[in-house]
């Protein structure tokens, strides 16, 4: 990250462009409404989590942001397009949208090598990639052999690639150890700082709750809640509370 | 495209599948051409035109087939294994990624046809020679028989290239091509001959027809036929993978 310039701040309304820029966004499977009129706009240098239960719509909607399935209505903007349109979409947008996109007998290296050349990014970036994912030793061999937790920092390596200014992760933390999802924190933070953005869903509350700025919680593909974690503390609420309330269905 | 096609190439290099591809083909081409070479009849091989359809010919049926199994899997295995995931997400103008496919593919394909027709000119030769049979083709018969093989093989690749981005399905598509090449050309059109003249404009027989084993076609013909299906199936493959979503 090299970005610099004012960011926009929470209390102002900004005349930059925001980052994300989701609308009325609606997907249909035939009758059934995956997500349904979600709207949110993400600003420069925040990091969000995107909660919900099982089957919300959490998945759908970054697959629509990203140019992945195209919405039935409503429109998903990164950076004032639509990710299809983006130029350069890799030195943008890094995501991980699976922790398994591979193929198993493919090296770790060569899958990112593959990436590279695609994307037209130099091949000395891999190794780079590769070392601040702190992957660099194990990792030149097939993708059978690697573990949970090197596949997550293999998709992280593959996301990085371009040096994007936007983040979007699909449950990250999922199969990392203690020192994994501490690093993981680490990296996020900092990406942030430096004027990155971070969309992560995820239904790890405790996780979550310990690495971002807001939340935006869907429900039945429906955005039910959407609020800054120092707000919530400032109600003495807790994420948990928040999100208990707002997703369980008649108590039972 | 060109940053795509580098792409390709290096995924078509770095697993095992294809070099198992390659392998699996000389195997074949060595058993059959070999089979065949020392079992024909004296009788049924004593003209160029029985020895190039009986003996030699078989590079182009075989270089045909896995080069299509090549282009298919090229495709339906990044759906299969996700990679289809970080692949669009790299490069969303999707017909870039298919059209760097189909030539990777018809480049990868093309070598495969070329080799099958290599390995059966010279063991088919070596056979029908133990035999004390002489061979009646000559330097341009298999000039003709390396080259048809080779564009045989490489437009083969084009068309599973795109029934692959059609269908999706990894093991429906390997299956739909097996079937059609082995059985509904090979038995129902060939040799029991159900569609009498329809069978030769189909795109097995035209690959055959490529290296000169159909009297009643000439090769620039079937190349030109062939390379039709081959445009239709790409661009069927286009259009489904711009506009399907990807799970
Ligand atoms: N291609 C599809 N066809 C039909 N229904 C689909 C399709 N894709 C998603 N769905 C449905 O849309 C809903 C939302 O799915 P989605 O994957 O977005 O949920 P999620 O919030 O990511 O859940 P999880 O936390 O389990 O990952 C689910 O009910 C799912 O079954
Ligand atoms: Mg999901």
């Amino acid at each position: 990250m090299s970005l610099t310039g004012a960011a926009a701040t929470a209390t102002e309304p900004s005349l930059v462009e925001p980052v994300v820029r989701v609308s009325s966004l609606t997907k249909r499977y035939g009758a059934f409404a995956a997500i349904e009129d979600v709207t949110f706009s993400l600003d420069r240098g925040t990091v969000t989590g995107f909660l919900g239960p099982n089957g919300a719509g959490k998945s759908t909607t970054l697959r629509l942001l990203l140019g992945l399935a195209e919405p039935t209505t409503g429109e998903a903007h990164v950076f004032g397009r639509r990710y299809r349109a983006l130029d350069e979409p890799a030195r943008r947008v890094g995501a991980v949208l699976e922790s398994n996109d591979f193929d198993p007998g493919r090296s770790g290296p060569n899958h990112l090598r593959a990436l590279a050349l695609a994307a037209e990014i130099p091949p000395g970036r891999v190794e780079e990639v590769l070392q601040l994912v702190e992957l660099a030793r194990a990792a030149d061999r097939r993708v059978r052999t690697y573990s949970l937790g090197m596949r997550q920092r293999l998709g992280l390596a593959g996301a990085l690639l371009g040096d994007p200014e936007l983040l979007v992760l699909d449950e990250p933390a999922n199969g990392l150890d203690p020192a994994g999802v501490h690093w993981l924190r680490t990296f996020l933070r900092r990406f942030a700082d430096q004027g990155g953005t971070v969309l992560i869903a995820s239904h790890v509350l405790a996780e979550v709750a310990q690495t971002v700025d807001q939340v935006m919680i869907i429900d039945r593909g429906r955005l039910v809640a959407t609020a800054r974690l120092d707000e919530l503390a400032g109600r003495g609420e807790t994420l948990e509370n928040t999100y208990l309330k707002l997703t369980v269905r008649e108590a039972s | 495209m060109t940053a795509q096609l580098r792409a390709e190439l290096l995924k078509l290099r770095s697993t095992q599948t294809n070099l198992g591809l390659f392998l699996a083909l000389l195997g074949l081409v060595l058993f059959v051409v070999l089979l065949h070479g020392f079992s024909v009849p004296v009788e049924r091989i004593s003209h160029r035109s029985n020895q190039l359809k009986l003996v030699f010919g078989w590079a182009a049926l075989l270089g045909s087939l896995f080069a299509a199994l090549l282009g298919a899997l090229s495709i339906t295995g990044e759906f299969r294994h996700g990679t289809i995931r970080p692949t669009f997400l790299v490069t969303p103008r999707r017909g870039r990624v298919v059209a760097a496919k189909v030539w990777a593919c018809m480049l990868f394909g093309s070598a495969f046809g070329v080799i099958a027709a290599a390995v059966a000119t010279g063991v088919g030769s070596a056979a029908l020679t133990m035999r004390g049979l002489e061979i009646r083709l000559d330097g341009g018969d298999y000039a003709l028989l390396l080259a048809g093989c080779g564009v045989a093989a490489a437009l083969w690749a084009a068309i599973g290239v795109g029934l692959g981005a059609l269908v999706r399905s990894q093991v429906t598509t390997v299956v739909g091509i097996c079937a059609w090449l082995l059985f509904v050309e090979g038995l129902l059109l060939g040799d029991v001959g159900l569609v009498g003249d329809v069978g030769r404009f189909m795109p097995g027989a035209l690959g055959k027809a490529a290296s000169g084993q159909d009297p009643l076609l000439t090769p620039g013909l079937a190349m030109f036929l062939l390379a039709l299906y081959a445009a239709a199936a790409a661009a069927a493959g286009w259009v489904a993978t711009a506009r399907r979503d990807v799970a």
